[in-house]
């Protein structure tokens, strides 16, 4: 199986483009797709926009110090578009124009507009000699689009505005043109980066009324994976980011036609093992391997070194005390038989010490006085020993060995460890349990304490002894909750040390990894489909909306049964993410089983719908049509800042009507 | 001269100088957010067949919603009462009752699920 890596691709700031006399001298217009996620701007004789780059502007924090005393000069460097090179770096300090798909924030705005024009190239002195055509969120409220072309105007001085809705750019002036079938009806599915539209259009009209916007786009898709990496692998929750949560939407994740389908075949371990992708992420080595230095480790390895010779040591000279102890005994009885004391006596005697004859008592002293010199040899050695351990620390799989005798005596000292780790994890465990049960009401741990409980509760006046006896105060801890001990501290230390103790002297032991990298992959296996499977199921985010399916059928089901069938037989996806695999799939499977038996459904999907509402617009630009819904600044003035003109791909213009007067001043 | 170059880089030919300089005095404005100005909107005596940024949400969902595992995303038929976690076997379950509270209450939050009453 191959293991993918992240891209992490950084964003090449852009150049400043040529101002040519062609584009200053015939007041070119200036094409914006001023989407939520990306802006696109070009010129309406350029093939492609120019400049691409996401909506936001960095604006690093002033340093409050430094405030007061060089305010100007101190002005912090703010980052733009794709200034930002590492977005993540920056994540907190990242700001947009934008709440959910419109724009409200106009200072924003205002350095996003600085920066399209200026890299551009536009060095026109106190204006911007280019009609905008620009975009807007479906029923854009009034006061967005008067805070917009104030902007504008009196910033930029353009001569003229035109604003359109994305989606409708995109059908009406570039998809009809590569597919001129000539159909008037149409439903649109804008899948968009805060927001869904689904925009029915009858007879080359939008029908605004039955219009609907699902509030759950490819932004909500990112962050709901961003978080379920992050709770799935929580020690890798710094390294899991925003941007690489949409670097997966973007290359690995699709749509599943039937979700539950493919929900019970990844439920299935050997799908699970065949079908999973292992992302690797970033690490060193180094690191992974000892969250200490090679110091440290060294250290570490000589002090558990010379704590073993110190067990055995102090082993041996237990030993040498208790045969020297032995001998003395055995000297004295020896002496007592050569002071010729009587036979009865020394028969009790030499029985006490199961010792059948003078000879045998003879054999044994001989016997203790050799085993006394080997230990005191063997202590010597060891003494030495430890010096040549210290000596070279370098040979360190050695160093255990040469702590004991032989390789019996290893086994034995392995043994003792593994079971005292047994014993602590067993109590663990077994506290655990206890927990768990206390908790529930009807285990009869539970039921236990509650009857300690009502019993301590219960008050017998007169003869209350309680707590005479400092057993009474026991009581207290068979009822907490944790069982009266918890998870000491000394025993968790316990555990790492005897887990240390046995990966040095047995590596295979505790089932360590060969390959350090394992345990910072991260596995993905059935979020590639969970993830956007948010758009038809947005509960799974906690939000009350309809699925994309559900609000495209309820849609469809507001028209007369005639132009429901013209709508579901002409469905076009667009929006960035209308290139996610199997959404088309899905979309047709879904609006099938709701359509009546045999009617037709037709669904497309845009080409290359992230730039059409781009091209849309710019073919607009070049169309006669163009001119007449073209703003100008006299209309500005005489009209309001809010006055919109509306053609095929606008919005629907109702004049704000002014305040109830019982009201406050709402609006300016 | 430190205060020419400021302006000079701060303000880009192209702008007019009358907004660059009444953005300059004041500076701090605060802008309405999207729930603000919906309210206001909603406030306003429209005609009756208006439509606006509000009325177009997409409606409640009509089926009920499914339940999956909070883990791992495959339908969950239980719930763990005390975490309130949903789970889909005991594999799950026995990984759910080591959670530590944090990830338990992420996995809330991000289902919507913190409230007490639901």
């Amino acid at each position: 199986m191959e293991i993918l890596q992240f891209v992490d691709a950084k964003t090449v700031p852009d150049i400043v483009h040529e101002y040519t006399p062609a584009l200053r001298n015939n007041s070119v217009p200036i094409i914006i797709d001023n989407g939520s996620y990306m802006a696109r701007v070009g010129w309406a004789t350029s093939t492609e926009p120019l400049l691409q780059f996401k909506n936001l502007i960095a604006k690093p924090r002033r340093e409050r110090s430094k405030k007061e005393s060089v305010e100007l000069t101190q002005a912090p460097q703010l980052q733009v578009g794709n200034d930002i090179v590492n977005i993540e770096a920056l994540r907190f300090q990242l700001k947009t124009q934008f709440d959910r798909n419109v724009v409200t924030h106009f200072e924003a705005q205002e350095h996003l507009f600085d920066y399209a024009f200026s890299h551009l190239g536009i060095n026109t002195e106190n204006c911007v000699p280019h009609p905008i055509v620009c975009t807007e969120a479906v029923l854009n409220p009034n006061s967005s689009r008067q805070l917009m072309s104030e902007l504008l105007f009196e910033c930029y001085d353009v001569p003229g505005v035109c604003y359109g809705i994305d989606a409708l750019f995109a059908h009406h002036f570039y998809h009809e043109k590569i597919k001129p079938e000539g159909l008037k009806d149409v439903l649109i599915v804008n899948v968009g980066y805060q927001s869904c539209h689904i925009i029915p259009v009858i007879n080359n009209k939008t029908v605004f009324e039955n219009t609907r916007r699902l509030n759950t786009g490819g932004y909500h898709i990112i962050s709901f994976l961003h978080r379920i990496l992050q709770l799935k692998y929580p020690s890798h929750a710094t390294s899991i980011t925003l941007s690489r949560a949409e670097e997966l939407l973007c290359r690995l994740c699709k749509i599943a036609v039937d979700y539950r389908v493919e929900l019970s075949k990844w439920a299935n371990p050997d799908y699970y093992e065949e079908h999973v992708i292992k992302i690797q992420l970033p690490f060193t080595a180094t690191v992974v391997n000892s969250a200490v230095t090679i110091e440290q480790q060294k250290e570490r390895k000589k002090e558990l070194a010379r704590r073993l010779t110190e067990i055995n040591a102090r082993k041996r000279e237990e030993r040498l005390a208790e045969d020297e102890e032995k001998i003395g005994q055995l000297l004295d009885i020896k002496e007592m038989i050569e002071y010729g004391a009587d036979k009865a006596t020394v028969e009790r005697t030499l029985t006490e010490f199961q010792i059948k004859s003078t000879s045998e008592l003879e054999k044994n002293i001989l016997h203790l006085n050799n085993r006394i010199e080997k230990t005191k040899l063997k202590i010597l050695a060891a003494a030495s020993n430890l010096e040549e351990v210290e000596e070279p620390p370098a040979k360190q799989s050695k160093y255990s060995k040469m702590a004991f005798e032989s390789e019996k005596e290893l086994y034995m000292f392995l043994q003792n460890i593994r079971k005292m780790r047994q014993e602590i994890l067993t109590k663990k465990m077994i506290r655990k349990q206890r927990k768990q049960d206390m908790a529930k009401r009807r285990t009869a741990a539970g039921q236990e304490r509650m009857r300690i409980i009502s019993q301590l509760a219960r008050k017998e006046k007169g003869n209350d002894d309680f707590g005479l006896r400092d057993e009474d105060w026991d009581i207290y801890k068979t009822i907490s909750k944790d069982g009266g001990d918890s998870d000491s501290e000394a025993e968790n230390e316990k555990l790492v040390e005897f887990d240390e103790v046995l990966r040095a002297h047995e590596p295979s032991e505790l089932g360590e990894s060969s390959n350090p990298g394992e345990t910072h992959q991260l596995h993905i296996g059935i979020e590639i489909f969970r993830a956007p499977e948010l758009l038809f199921k947005p509960y799974m985010l906690g939000s009350q909306e309809a699925g994309l399916s559900e609000v495209i059928a309820y849609v469809i089901s507001l028209f007369e049964p005639e132009d429901q069938l013209k709508l579901a037989s002409n469905v076009i996806v667009t929006g960035s993410l209308a290139n996610l695999p199997g959404l088309k799939e899905r979309l047709v499977t879904d609006l099938v089983s709701v359509r009546p038996f045999k009617s037709t459904v037709n669904i497309n999907v845009m080409n290359s719908p992230n730039l059409a509402a781009w091209y849309g617009a710019r073919n607009f630009s070049r169309s006669d049509e163009f001119q007449r819904a073209l703003v100008t600044k006299k209309m500005y003035q005489e009209m309001g800042a809010e006055y919109l003109k509306t053609y095929q791909a606008s919005n629907q213009y109702i004049p704000t009507p002014s305040p109830i007067s019982t009201d406050v001043d709402v609006l300016s | 001269m430190n205060v020419d170059q400021n302006t000079l880089e701060q303000k880009p030919v192209f702008k007019t100088t009358s907004w660059f300089v009444s953005r300059h005095n004041n500076k701090k404005r605060t802008w309405k957010g999207l729930k603000q100005i919906i309210s206001s909107e909603k406030a306003l005596p429209w005609p009756d067949d208006a439509v606006h940024y509000s009325s177009i949400n997409a409606p409640p969902s009509f089926t009920p919603p499914e339940k999956f595992s909070d883990l791992s995303g495959i339908p969950a038929p239980y719930t763990d009462p005390q975490s309130r976690l949903r789970y889909a076997n005991k594999e799950e379950y026995a990984t759910l009752i080591d959670l530590p509270m944090d990830i338990t209450a992420g996995y809330l939050a991000l289902r919507g699920a913190t409230s007490i009453v639901g």
